[in-house]
């Protein structure tokens, strides 16, 4: 008897998933969330030294951007930043659009300071994103928008080894 | 004892109907969703200022009196060109009953081109700058997601809009209910 309850419930929970329906998509503000800091490392420090706006993504699961189509726009412009410095992502072959990379998870995109000292004030970092929802359908670029405050007397120059990093915020 | 037997070969069976179900479904894009309410009007709708391959100025009310299907889509979205052999296949088989499929993209001309001639698609091409997605969220994509389905009656009102895979078989369906033939 218990065994026949248990096909029933195994009957029910097959046919309750087969018939459930597709998922909304999300929203491509929940799907693929970035947040900005301001870092600054020392050359001693693993990655060497580092000055500028690490911008991170969070990526829901099933869902991945495409690395070659993120735009980044600095304002106000006081400060130039250099080109994004991005990691390889992971490589894809499309049968039409040839070989090119995507972002999973969790990303880390570097905007480093092109100068030595960054003035302080409100930036906001405007972003062009594309991506996707596996198998499912793509949004087309989506503009989003992340704040970094410099504070007063934040200075990005450059440090002797061994001595605090400075360039943090006080 | 023996009576349940039958009875749990039957749950048996239902389960394993499930699952195999839940794992076809899986297997393939999920079906299109319905869209968000639409704001366009036909009017607008049919007037809205395209291109084609060559930089004709092109416009959906050409094509008046017909069931119209719009399909926004773009090269670099996977999900828009695997659905879209399905789309050739009836556009060749409803070509004669009044159905006509457009693509609308804002898109690169080149690559548009390239992909419209290696997939042999016998639909038009359009293209467009901000007038594409612009249209396409007025039509209910509120989200701006590719590829996104439009019904149109032979007037330019909307029947159906559908963001997702519109799965070929689902949309002949559709277009025997609507057109009745």
């Amino acid at each position: 008897m218990r065994r026949l309850a248990l096909l029933a419930a195994a009957a029910l929970a097959g046919a309750c998933l087969a018939a459930a329906p597709a998922d909304e998509p999300l929203d491509p503000d929940k799907a693929f969330v970035p947040t900005a800091r301001l870092v600054a490392t020392l050359p001693s420090a693993p990655g060497g030294e580092r000055h500028g706006i690490d911008v991170e993504y969070r990526i829901e699961p099933g869902y991945y951007l495409y690395r070659n189509r993120l735009r980044f726009e600095v304002t106000p412009p006081a400060f130039l930043v250099g080109p994004p410095e991005m990691p390889k992502g992971i490589e894809i072959d499309d049968p039409f659009l040839g070989k090119s990379a995507i972002f999973r998870d969790r990303v880390t995109i570097h905007l480093p300071f092109a100068v030595s000292i960054a003035k302080p004030g409100r930036y906001k970092v405007k972003i062009t994103a594309q991506g996707c929802a596996e198998e499912r359908l793509c949004y087309s670029p989506f503009p989003q928008e992340v704040v970094v405050n410099i504070p007063p007397g934040y200075r990005v120059m450059d440090l002797p080894a061994q001595e605090p990093p400075r360039g943090l915020p006080r | 004892m023996k009576g349940w037997l039958p009875l749990a070969g039957v749950a048996l069976l239902a389960a394993l109907a499930g699952v195999s179900l839940l794992l076809a479904g899986r297997s393939a894009s999920p079906p299109a969703l319905e869209a968000g309410p639409v704001e366009a009007s036909p009017a607008a709708i049919l007037a809205a200022p395209f291109t084609d391959g060559e930089g004709r100025a092109q416009v959906l009310g050409q094509f008046a009196g017909k069931v119209l299907v719009v399909n926004f889509w773009a090269t670099w979205c996977t999900p828009c060109r695997e659905e879209m052999p399905g789309f050739v296949k009836l556009q060749a088989r409803w070509k004669d009953r009044g159905v006509q499929f457009v693509g609308l993209a804002q898109d690169d001309a080149a690559k548009v081109a390239a992909f419209g001639r290696e997939l042999g698609v016998n639909y038009p091409l359009w293209l467009g700058e901000a007038q594409v997605m612009d249209l396409s969220r007025r039509l209910g994509n509120r989200l701006g997601v590719l590829p996104h389905t439009v019904l149109l009656d032979g007037q330019g009102r909307v029947i159906e809009s559908r963001i997702g895979v519109y799965h070929e078989d689902a949309l002949e369906s559709r277009l025997v209910a609507i057109t009745g033939k």
